[in-house]
């Protein structure tokens, strides 16, 4: 079949910074959020005291929460550049096939079917993934907005609405954070130590056995290509980023700027 | 020897030929003692000459230097506290009998109903009058020399007691370092010879009487306390559980309230009781009001930051923001309607933009359960169903997976 030690190229460069970007928001963001969820143990203080105050934590946290939003409005302007002006397909939306692959891999591994499912460029693991990470992004980064204007956003909701989103911060968050050490790290270190997303290619062995179907369309050559760009198609892209930041620094704008914000007022007796 | 012997009869018959000679009438101006007991040097000498074998530090307490000016004794004449010493050599006792007592005896009265009289009834007083007044220096209280003036008070009772820690209180800093005379020494709060044990009724320092005697310097504040639900209890029915000044200010390390260490610590005050069950439950309030702070952003600011910068000052609600200090009130004397309003007001003291509908973005102390705070109560269920559901899922699909794996390939 294939060459000994044959690679084969799955992700581009830009999406190598993608992950980059996200590893190191995701992690950033668990290191400074756990010690504020935590704040009575011994541990969160010592993470708190490494970083150097809680004030600095809460900034990385801003920060690197901050670069995890635009990364998701990015994301979403990107599936409609490539989806809707490109027109490509979107290999990463879940179909009813998923849920056959996924019947049928535990059928094969519990040994009720001869083969594995064969599966196309993202396998059933990796959209579930994908969606939870979608999905827990947005989660986080709604919530998160109303926690950090609480007394802007209760202008508008019940202060209630500021604790449970603070809940669900909180629990979304150790759901993202043990996914991420379970369904991740499993499929991704111990299944096979994959480092596509590091270096873009992939070992032709486990491209085979992990996405067949869309192996055998690359050795035939039928990769999908993008087509002609329609300007009306472009226009209306261009309309809706445009729309979109407008409405982020809107958002934004409102969030610290209309009216007074938090103050940070004196201490007593404090100069 | 021999030689010896003849040399310490000369100065025997000599001294006493001092004394015949010069009568009463010198005595008054103790020359004759002095004479001895001057320097270091005679007294050795004296000491040697009778063939007594004294420690050098017994020798210096020996040495009684003239009487400079301004002691209160001046004009008494050493023979007046010290009887015995007309006899040479000095009989045993000299200190036996307390010479105080001949013109003081009314304040010996008050130290023998003290905590420093004789345990065992007699004359031994455990704090002796010269322990504290000195001996042959004593001055009056406001003279700086006095062994009482307030810089040098609490060196005399720490060389008995064990409470150092209020020279770094604000107390004992006021007196040692700023020179504040009017700043609290032992004696402000404890009384000077009628001291009593803090269990003693009467003490100046027992729980009921703490605030009068603080209040003594901070009347405002203490009366404020005394009207607060904590001083009411005290007052009221000698409420063992309220705290008094000192359960939360420290009798003797008292830190400086204005402090960001203070501030930081506060809630950790406050929790010493107000964690505790055994307390709590009597008077049916919640425990949870700690845990329910530090779990809020207010809290969790204040725990980060106090591990990382215990020293530097804190701008987030600590317990008496909220709730006051020395005026604490009960939550239930205020009503439901008043308690809104005046959190509001708190709120905006420092989230000017706060309005009625910011004020539900703190529960109260309460852990949202279904009826109150239902909407948070749901979120947390919600999680709390779909954190384990999802994990377990992804654990027994990885499971399965591990164990099929592992078949596949020692069958293949």
């Amino acid at each position: 079949m294939s060459a000994q030690g044959e690679k084969i190229r799955r992700f581009t460069k830009r999406q190598i910074i993608n992950h980059w970007l996200m590893l190191i928001t995701f992690v950033g963001l668990v290191i400074t959020g756990m010690p504020q969820k935590f704040a009575e143990t011994a541990w969160a203080k010592g993470i708190v005291l490494i970083i150097g105050g809680v004030e600095r934590v809460r900034f990385i946290h801003h920060v690197l929460g901050t670069i995890m939003a635009v990364q998701l409005v990015w994301h979403l302007l990107e599936g409609i550049w490539l989806h809707l002006v490109r027109r490509l397909d979107m290999p990463m939306v879940p179909r009813i096939a998923d849920v056959k692959d996924f019947i049928h891999q535990i059928k094969f591994n519990i040994g009720m079917e001869k083969h594995p499912p064969r599966m196309d460029r993202y396998g059933f693991a990796e959209k579930l993934e994908y969606l939870a990470l979608v999905w827990g992004t947005a989660v986080m980064v709604l919530t998160g907005l109303l926690l950090l204007y609480p007394v802007k956003w209760s202008s508008l909701f019940p202060g209630e609405v500021i604790l449970a989103a603070k809940a669900a911060h909180g629990g979304e968050a150790i759901l993202a954070f043990l996914s991420v050490l379970t369904w991740h790290v499993y499929f991704v270190h111990f299944r096979h130590w994959n480092t596509a997303i590091f270096t873009g290619l992939l070992d032709a062995e486990a491209y085979a056995e992990e996405h067949p179907v869309e192996l055998a369309r690359l050795r035939r050559g039928e990769e999908a290509a993008p087509r002609a760009l329609k300007a009306w198609r472009v226009a209306v892209f261009l309309a809706v980023s445009a729309a979109t930041i407008v409405a982020v620094a809107a958002l934004y704008w409102w969030m610290r700027n209309s009216g007074a914000t938090l103050e940070t007022i004196k201490v007593p007796g404090l100069s | 020897m021999q030689s010896k012997r003849a040399a310490s009869a000369a100065y025997l018959l000599a001294v006493a030929a001092g004394f015949l000679f010069c009568g009463q009438g010198l005595a008054a101006d103790d020359s004759a003692c002095i004479e001895c007991h001057g320097s270091k040097g005679s007294i050795t000498d004296a000491a040697g000459a009778m063939d007594l074998k004294l420690t050098p530090e017994k020798l210096d307490r020996l040495v009684v230097l003239p009487a400079e000016t301004g002691t209160v004794h001046a004009g008494i004449a050493c023979l007046d506290c010290h009887p015995k010493a007309g006899d040479i050599p000095h009989p045993e006792g000299m200190l036996n009998d307390n010479p105080c007592a001949a013109c003081h005896d009314d304040a010996l009265k008050q130290v023998n109903g003290s905590a420093h009289k004789d345990p065992a009834g007699g004359e031994h007083l455990r704090g002796t009058c010269w322990a504290c007044h000195g001996a042959h220096d004593v001055r009056p209280p406001n003279d700086p020399k006095s062994t009482l003036a307030p810089v040098n008070v609490a060196s005399r009772c720490l060389a008995c007691h064990a409470k150092r820690d209020y020279l770094i209180g604000v107390h004992g800093h006021g007196v040692q370092l700023a020179g504040l005379d009017v700043a609290a020494t032992c004696v402000s709060c404890h009384g000077g010879h009628d001291i009593l044990a803090p269990s003693e009724t009467g003490s100046r320092v027992a729980r009921r009487n703490i605030s009068f005697t603080c209040g003594k310097c901070h009347g405002r504040v203490s009366e404020a306390y005394r009207k607060s639900v904590h001083g009411a209890a005290l007052t009221a029915n000698d409420n063992p559980d309220v705290p008094t000044c000192v359960d939360c200010h420290q009798a003797h390390g008292t830190v400086d309230p204005l402090l960001p260490q203070f501030r930081l610590a506060s809630p950790a005050i406050c929790g010493r009781c107000h964690n505790n069950p055994k307390i709590m439950d009597k008077y049916g309030i919640s425990t949870a009001v700690y845990s329910t702070y530090v779990a809020d952003f207010h809290g969790t600011t204040a725990e980060l930051f106090r591990a990382a910068t215990p020293d530097q000052p804190l701008n987030q609600a600590v317990c008496y923001d909220c709730h006051g200090y020395h005026d604490v009130e009960s939550v239930t004397t205020a009503g439901k309607a008043q308690i809104q309003e005046r959190l509001l007001a708190r709120c905006q003291a420092c989230h000017p933009q706060a309005t009625t509908k910011f004020l539900s973005a703190w529960t109260q102390h309460y852990i949202p359960s279904r009826t109150k705070y239902s909407m948070i109560y749901w979120v947390k269920v919600f999680y709390q169903l779909v954190i384990p559901g999802t994990i377990g899922f992804f654990l027994m699909y990885i499971a399965v997976d591990v164990w099929g794996r592992r078949r596949h390939r020692r069958t293949s």
